[in-house]
């Protein structure tokens, strides 16, 4: 048995319930409507959710490297997902410049290799830089009104 | 015929438009090549500097904004294993790979010669044979819509070596995501939890920025700290005329034909566009190649039979346009709607009432394609020096661009909360060894299949038979039913033998 799969299979047969039980609250019609094809689906995906279960059912179990190698990192990609959802969230009340040049600054230093030496001015130049070129081509070139937040004054 | 070409000629090589296909052709292709902005967005955000212009240099300039962008989306496919459009998915497959083992600009060479062919077998096949192939798709209805997109569905399953169950799977889910919105025929909101900006359904593009861009960002993140190569770039090697030899040439013209009629057949129908038709055409390269095993790894087949394909598919798409008046996609819908601003009614009394304008058009698609070879070529030295940019400093710039582009969609935040939902996505089904090519397939083709079920079911008054009493409806549900039991009696000896042959790993898929 492998755990990965058994939960994957799992995931797989959850979602079908889901959606069906969705697709179940559509309101009904006479003959083929909105809830039809949905309902195919989810019957589909619960279906190909118990192959995968039992067929991981039967797999032999995972390697302790394999297992390990799978869990390496989840803190740097935890640290990504809450850099990028911060960067969303902050679009509007910071402003696009504002915003994109703390989420670059942050993510260069979050992405930079242990190995490779880490340039906090270099990765603030460039957080600036980056995100004033971007700002500037699209809104001044290509008539997109992106927020510029604090700065809306000087920039529109 | 040939007068009416000369002067179109003509008309595209005086100065003032060759220069503005020149940058047309330039900014298409930097649009095609970064994740998030597709020729749809050059085409919209371009047709208001057309106003001024004449019908030929307003039309050559959207014609070439239309070759650049989606040539250009090979670029990053093969750099960054991110497909810059939907018509590049399948580039990624074998581009990046080939980009990995040191063969990057060979691959970058190899996709913009055969992006040029494609684009021209194109131009011929809508300078000869529009009008007849366009009365074929004319002809359809929805049952042979449904048929077709049924089929191309099956296709799934070819797409899911490894486990069909998971790669069927993702096909499935793909549809479901396609199911969110207004529901065809009858209008009811589904799945939209009240909330107005689902009502439209999820865009195309946040989709596949997100389940590309985004999820390879992520993927970049989870070893970006330890890298196991030392988290050097591979180096690419060094570049002579294209990157590939007169024999590999040669060597790829079948592969390069069929992938053209692919690329043109598959144009022609409406809503199906280059985003299907490259990822068909590697299916079918795949199957016919004497070294199938080698697809995946990093192959040229691989990248000539997805570049031939979409850029084929610009002929293909023009057919229904020029002759029907019938965008097969969102970009020839666009020019559809530039052609009108200009004055110019698509139909079949086009090629009577306008034929020089016609003609102009041809010739612009044929100059297009030829900017669009000297400027990649010119180009090919810098795209390859984006290697040097280590990736924990491009893929965050990447990121903010495909935010810009989904942000460019509707000037909505919640599209940008989008791409992070389906990046979140791509990287669970890398992590789980799903693969993502059904997934794109599943949702660009299930609002298709399920509009035309429903129309083809109202035409025949509830009568389920009419979709295999009709001769081209129940040819393509035949094939699909034998697709399927070919690809489970494919799986079933795979399984029986010493080890199942796997070489295909899609989308990210581990």
């Amino acid at each position: 048995m492998r755990l990965k799969d058994v939960i994957v299979g799992t995931v797989m047969a959850g979602a079908g319930i889901f959606y069906l039980r969705m697709a179940a609250a559509l309101p009904e019609r006479d003959g083929v409507d909105a809830g039809t094809v949905p309902g195919i689906l989810a019957w589909m995906m619960i279906a190909l959710g118990l192959i995968e279960l039992v067929g991981a059912l039967r797999r032999p179990h995972a390697s302790e490297a394999e297992t390990r190698a799978a869990t390496s990192g989840l803190v740097t990609v935890g640290l990504t997902l809450l850099l990028i959802a911060g960067f969303i969230a902050a679009l509007r009340p910071l402003g696009f410049p504002i915003a994109t040049s703390i989420y670059l600054f942050l993510q260069f230093l979050v992405l930079t290799p242990k190995s490779a030496s880490r340039s906090v001015p270099l990765y603030a130049g460039l957080a600036v830089a980056s995100s004033v070129l971007i700002f500037a081509t699209f809104r001044y070139a290509f008539d997109l009104l992106l927020p510029a937040g604090p700065l809306v004054a000087w920039l529109n | 015929m040939f007068d009416l070409l000369i002067q179109g000629f003509a008309a595209v090589l005086s100065l003032k438009i060759f220069l503005l296909m020149t940058v047309g052709v330039a900014v298409g292709i930097v649009f095609g090549a970064v994740p998030g902005l597709t020729a749809v967005m050059a085409i919209a955000l371009c047709l208001p500097m057309t106003y001024g212009l004449g019908p030929a240099a307003g039309i050559s300039l959207l014609i070439a904004l239309f070759v650049g962008a989606t040539s250009g989306g090979l670029i990053s496919a093969i750099l960054l294993k991110i497909p810059g459009t939907p018509s590049s998915i399948a580039t990624t497959f074998d581009g990046g790979p080939m980009m990995e083992k040191g063969e990057g600009a060979k691959a970058l060479g190899v996709g913009i010669v055969f992006s040029f062919l494609g684009t021209i077998a194109s131009i011929a096949a809508l300078a000869f044979i529009a009008p007849s192939l366009a009365k074929v798709a004319l002809s359809f209805g929805p049952h042979e819509y449904f048929a077709i997109a049924v089929f191309s569905l099956t296709l799934i399953a070819t797409l899911s070596s490894g486990s069909m169950a998971k790669g069927i799977f993702a096909g499935v889910l793909g549809f479901a995501v396609s199911t969110v919105g207004i529901a065809p025929v009858d209008a009811t909101a589904r799945f939209t939890f009240g909330n107005v900006e689902l009502n439209a359904g999820f865009s195309i593009l946040t989709v596949l920025v997100g389940m590309f861009a985004v999820a390879e960002v992520i993927k970049v993140a989870e070893s970006a700290r330890h890298p196991i190569d030392g988290g050097a770039a591979p180096l690419p090697v060094k570049i002579k005329g294209f990157g590939f030899s007169m024999a590999e040439f040669l060597g790829q013209i079948p592969n390069a034909i069929r992938s053209a009629l692919i690329g043109i057949g598959i144009g022609i129908l409406p809503g199906i566009g280059a985003g299907t038709s490259n990822i068909i055409a590697y299916i079918a390269a795949k199957k016919r190649s004497k070294t199938p095993e080698e697809f995946g790894k990093g192959t040229i087949e691989g990248v000539v039979a997805s570049e031939t394909a979409n850029n084929a598919g610009i002929g293909g798409a023009m057919i229904p346009l020029l002759t029907l008046g019938i965008p097969g996609d969102a970009v020839t819908a666009i020019m559809l709607g530039g052609l009108m601003i200009h004055g110019i009614q698509p139909g079949p009394m086009l090629f009577i009432t306008q034929a020089p304008l016609v003609y102009t058009i041809f010739a612009a698609l044929i100059v297009s394609a030829v900017l669009m070879l000297v400027l990649e070529f010119w180009g090919l030295r810098i795209f390859i020096k984006l290697l040097a940019i280590p990736k924990h400093i491009l893929l965050p710039v990447i990121l903010v661009l495909c935010a810009v582009g989904a942000f460019g969609l509707a000037s909505r935040i919640f599209d940008i909360w989008t791409i992070l939902g389906f990046g979140v996505l791509g990287y669970a089904f890398v992590k789980a060894g799903i693969p993502t090519a059904p997934f794109i397939i599943g949702f660009i083709l299930g609002p298709m299949a399920e509009t035309s079920l429903r129309r083809g079911l109202q035409l025949s008054r509830g009568d389920w038979t009419g979709f295999l009493t009709n001769p081209i409806s129940g040819t393509f549900l035949a094939l699909a039913v034998v697709s399927i039991a070919w690809q489970m009696w494919g799986e079933y000896r795979a399984t029986r033998g010493p080890v199942a042959a796997n070489p295909l790993k899609l989308g990210g898929e581990e």
